[in-house]
């Protein structure tokens, strides 16, 4: 899948330079350079607290870089500064959460039609039509009626990426979806993604998942200690990593 | 219609040594009813309304904004930190003349000495409701918050689509507890001669000796209304029930 999409004339959807960010005294994020083209799948990788989740956090602006670029889509997100910018934003950017973060008191149906009325201002009837549509796609049609504390997590997870789909974004972020998961209703969310990817959804992915992530990914990213330390085909970095640190995460989780 | 059994019931009482008999005179019956009918408005319309009052006074205690959580705060303070009879003397005594003052004379001002016991029962358990509104706001995870600004709402929509019904569901016991608290506060409206159960049974009591007589109908109409108010509370706490929750 990777040699298919990957014509390195297309413009990039997401563009990171040079981003830094510090939480107090910890430097996070110590210089990210980035790009996601449209209708890539790129998974970032690396161990844990070395920024992957942060870096998503700064493409749909709930997290402001310090210094650096990043643009999604010609938006300068780093420069937003009013909620309605972000807002507008935010509404291109799905982004779904290791914890899934479902609204309790709602049921599945209604978690999934309340964005797109409320703030895509959707027609109650077509939304819910979208979101029965979504739920199928996600194999839960039955489940619409349930509240999420009555599925597991895996079909609330499903249902959280039903949710994010339903605003028609023009680009998904996943931050360690399936980490929170037991082991065999992971495979239930991971047939979800791969579907998404297969259809020319832009995903950018924050993963443990490695085999996983070769499968799909047109690009692979390793970060480390807030840097990227080396990015390329699935292909490279799983098998032929030339940084050796690449190379020695890679076989600590052979092993 | 109760013509035929209030004698009996009278009687009844007399034999166990119970003087009953101003059910019996048209005059003081209806002014006690009309009592139990003031109770059950304003424990009615204090509970409404000291909701709304919760809710906005909790929102802007959590809205993190200087401006709005520092006067609430200090609103919360001030109510919580003196007796609610004050607060109504002060209300009616004071506040109320101020107003009829700047209206030119009583005649000229709206509020009666009704409104003000909703207006100030209103705000007092309006501040009890918002402090345990905020700590249903404040028990809402993080997280969960994170995802409804991701999904593009804005900070109010996520406070009437995400925080506040949450809240209200992690709160209800308290609001119910202060709910009750309300509807046996109404009594105090009888400190400005406001008509309500309290009241009527005082102005009936002072012409006869059936202090103890009217003191069980008072006890038994509280019991009565406190309950139904914890009863409702049950009922919606089963409605607000999130299926799987927390499971």
């Amino acid at each position: 899948m990777s040699e298919s999409n990957a014509s390195p004339e297309r413009p990039p959807l997401v563009r990171l330079s040079q981003v830094h960010l510090s939480f107090g005294s910890n430097h996070v994020l110590k210089g990210i350079d980035l790009r996601v083209r449209q209708g890539d799948a790129v998974s970032i990788i690396g161990p844990s607290g070395s920024g992957k989740s942060t870096i998503l956090r700064c493409i749909n602006g709930l997290l402001t870089p310090e210094r650096g670029e990043v643009v999604v889509g010609g938006t300068p997100v780093h420069s937003l500064r009013t909620e309605a910018e972000r807002i507008a934003l935010r509404k291109r950017i799905g982004f779904v959460f290791q914890q899934y973060n479902l609204f309790p008191h709602l049921t599945v149906l209604q978690n999934i039609v309340l964005a797109p009325t409320r703030i895509l201002g959707l027609e109650r009837e077509t939304a819910e039509r979208e979101a029965r549509e979504l739920l199928a796609k996600v194999r839960l049609a039955d489940k619409d009626d349930a509240y999420p504390g009555q599925l597991s997590g895996g079909q609330q997870q499903r249902v959280a990426i039903a949710r994010a789909l339903a605003m028609r974004p023009d680009l998904v972020l996943f931050d360690e979806v399936t980490s929170a998961l037991d082991p065999e209703t992971v495979g239930e969310v991971l047939s979800v993604i791969r579907q998404l990817v297969e259809d020319g959804m832009t995903c950018l992915l924050v993963t443990h998942e490695m085999r996983f992530a070769e499968e799909v990914s047109h690009e692979i990213v390793f970060t480390e200690g807030g840097e990227i330390v080396e990015h390329g085909t699935p292909r490279d970095i799983f098998h032929a990593p030339r940084n050796p640190r690449t190379h020695a995460f890679i076989n600590a989780l052979r092993n | 219609m109760s013509e035929s059994w209030l004698p009996a019931f009278v009687a009844a009482a007399r034999s166990v040594g119970l003087n009953y008999g101003f059910l019996l005179n048209a005059f003081e019956r209806a002014a006690w009813i009309d009592g139990v009918v003031v109770s059950i408005e304003l424990s009615a319309l204090g509970i409404v309304s000291s909701l709304i009052v919760g809710m906005v006074i909790a929102a802007a205690l959590t809205s993190g904004r200087p401006y709005l959580d520092r006067p609430a705060r200090a609103f919360v303070e001030l109510v919580r930190n003196t007796p609610t009879l004050v607060q109504i003397f002060c209300a009616f005594f004071v506040v109320n003349m101020l107003i009829s003052q700047a209206l030119g004379g009583p005649q000229n001002n709206p509020l009666t000495a009704y409104a003000w016991v909703v207006i100030v029962l209103s705000l007092h358990y309006g501040a009890y409701h918002a402090e345990a509104l905020r700590a249903g706001i404040e028990a809402v995870p993080r997280a969960m918050r994170e995802s409804a600004v991701s999904l593009g709402f804005s900070r109010r929509e996520i406070l009437t689509h995400v925080e506040l019904p949450l809240a209200v569901r992690f709160a209800w016991p308290s609001l119910v507890n202060n709910m009750v608290d309300l509807v046996k506060a109404t009594s105090l409206g009888s400190a400005i001669a406001v008509g309500e159960v309290t009241y009527a049974s005082l102005m009936i009591w002072v012409n006869g000796d059936n202090v103890l007589e009217l003191m069980i109908f008072i006890l038994l109409v509280y019991a009565a209304l406190t309950l139904l108010v914890a009863g409702l509370g049950t009922l919606v706490e089963n409605r607000l029930r999130m299926p799987g929750y927390g499971q």
